[in-house]
C-alpha cells in the first residue's frame, strides 16, 4: 500500500528548502562585521604574478574613446519587465483571492445548482482562476525572456535555478488547488502555491 | 477548519526553525526584510574605493569577484604589478580598499549578481579577471568580436560601463546594455 502524501507536508517542506537555500549560499561567508583592523599582506609568488599580466589589452582604460552617443533609456516593455509584472501580479491576485468573499461551503449535502452558481461566480472563485492563469503566464513569460540564466550544472543553491523551481512548483501548485474547487480542500494548496511563488520573486528581487 | 490550522503550523513551523539562522547571521534578516531590490550587484558605497579605482579605470564593484580574489589582487606587492602597471597607493588606504572588497566580494553578498557568480566560480580558483570568470564568459559567448574587440569604442569586455550604462550603479541587466556602434543590438 502506498504511503499517503499529504500536501501540506509537500508545502512545508519547500518553505524550509526555499529558505535553507539562500541561507547555505553564504553560510560560510556571512560574517559582515566591520573589516580587521590588522592587515597582512600576503605573500606573491613569481608565478602568480606572470598570472596577473595576461589579457592586459590597454594598459589605462583612458586610452579608450568615450563614445558620443544619445542619453540611453531602457525600453519599457521588455520581456523581462513582463515576467516581473505578471510574477507580481500573481501575487497580488493570490492575497485578494485569500480575502475575497466566497459563499458558504456546504459539506453535509449535494450543492443545488443555484448553490454552484453562486460558487463559481464569487469573487473567491474570479479571482482563483485569474490567479491561476496569470500564474501559468509568468512562467511561460519566464521561460521565454530568462532561458539563458538557468542552467544546471550550476547546482540546486544557484538563485535562478531556485527561483525557476519555487515560480514553477508554486505555478503548479495554484492550478492544482484551482482544479480541486469548489468542493475539495484546496485552500492549503493555493496558499502553498502562493507562498512558494513569494519566495520565488524573493529570490531574485 | 483544518486547512487553515495546517497552514497555521507549517508557517509558525517554518518560521521557528528558521528563526535561528535570522539569530545566527543579522545580515539574512536584513536580506529578508529588505524589500529593496538586490537583483544585481551591490553599488560602491565607499568614496575611498571609488576614487582610487576610478583614478585608472572603472571602478568595479567588489560583488564581482570573490573575496580570495580581491585578497590576491589587493596587496602591497600585487598593486606593484597591477595588470602590467604600478598601482601602489599607501598602506592606509590599501588596507581601507581591500578591507571594503573583501567584505562585500561575491561570496559574502546577497545581490543576485553576485550570488551567481560565486556560485558558478569553483571553490579552489581565485581568478583575477574579471572577464574570465565563468558566470561572465558565458553571459558574454553570444556577442560577436566585432561588437567588442573590433569596436573601437569598446575594445574589450573589461570596459564595463561602455556598454552597460548603469554599470556604475551595479546594474547590468539586458535593458541597460546599449552597445556603442551597434545600437539595434539584442541578445
Amino acid at each position: 500500500m502506498c504511503p499517503k502524501i499529504k500536501f501540506h507536508n509537500i508545502g512545508f517542506t519547500l518553505c524550509l528548502a526555499a529558505f535553507s537555500a539562500s541561507t547555505y549560499a553564504d553560510e560560510a561567508t556571512l560574517n559582515l562585521k566591520l573589516p580587521t583592523t590588522t592587515y597582512t599582506a600576503p605573500s606573491f609568488s613569481s608565478g602568480t604574478q606572470s598570472f596577473m599580466l595576461a589579457l592586459n589589452e590597454s594598459k589605462n582604460q583612458s586610452e579608450i574613446s568615450t563614445p558620443t552617443r544619445t542619453k540611453f533609456e531602457s525600453p519599457f516593455f521588455t520581456g523581462s519587465n513582463a515576467h516581473k509584472y505578471l510574477g507580481l501580479g500573481t501575487l497580488a491576485l493570490a492575497i485578494a483571492t485569500t480575502i475575497a468573499p466566497k459563499p458558504p461551503e456546504i459539506e453535509d449535502r449535494a450543492a443545488t445548482p443555484a448553490e454552484i452558481d453562486a460558487q463559481d461566480s464569487s469573487a473567491h472563485a474570479k479571482f482563483g482562476r485569474a490567479t491561476a492563469a496569470m500564474a501559468a503566464a509568468t512562467v511561460a513569460s519566464g521561460l521565454l525572456s530568462h532561458w539563458d540564466d538557468f542552467h544546471i550544472e550550476d547546482g540546486i543553491f544557484d538563485p535562478d535555478n531556485l527561483h525557476a523551481l519555487f515560480g514553477t512548483a508554486g505555478a503548479l501548485a495554484i492550478m492544482y488547488a484551482i482544479s480541486k474547487a469548489p468542493g475539495e480542500g484546496h485552500a492549503g494548496k493555493g496558499m502553498v502555491g502562493g507562498i512558494a511563488m513569494g519566495v520565488a520573486v524573493k529570490l531574485t528581487w | 477548519m483544518r486547512n487553515k490550522a495546517s497552514i497555521m503550523v507549517i508557517l509558525t513551523g517554518a518560521v521557528l526553525i528558521n528563526s535561528t539562522y535570522v539569530y545566527a547571521e543579522e545580515s539574512f534578516i536584513g536580506w529578508l526584510l529588505d524589500f529593496g531590490r538586490t537583483k544585481e550587484v551591490k553599488p560602491i558605497d565607499n568614496e575611498q574605493y571609488q576614487e582610487e579605482c576610478k583614478d585608472c579605470h572603472f571602478a568595479y564593484q567588489p560583488g564581482l569577484l570573490p573575496a580570495r580574489s580581491w585578497k590576491k589582487l589587493l596587496n602591497a606587492e600585487a598593486l606593484r604589478d597591477h595588470f602590467g602597471d604600478n598601482a601602489e597607493i599607501d598602506v592606509d588606504t590599501l588596507r581601507i580598499i581591500h578591507d571594503y572588497a573583501v567584505v562585500n566580494a561575491a561570496d559574502k553578498s546577497y545581490y543576485k549578481r553576485s550570488r551567481k557568480i560565486a556560485v558558478t566560480t569553483p571553490e579552489n580558483a581565485a581568478p583575477l579577471r574579471i572577464t574570465k570568470l565563468r558566470y561572465i564568459e558565458r553571459k558574454h559567448d553570444d556577442i560577436p568580436e566585432k561588437m567588442i574587440k573590433d569596436n573601437k569604442d569598446v575594445k574589450s569586455l573589461s570596459y564595463c560601463d561602455k556598454c552597460h550604462t548603469q554599470a556604475e550603479k551595479g546594474v547590468y541587466d539586458n535593458d541597460t546594455v546599449s552597445i556603442p556602434n551597434y545600437p539595434d543590438w539584442d541578445d
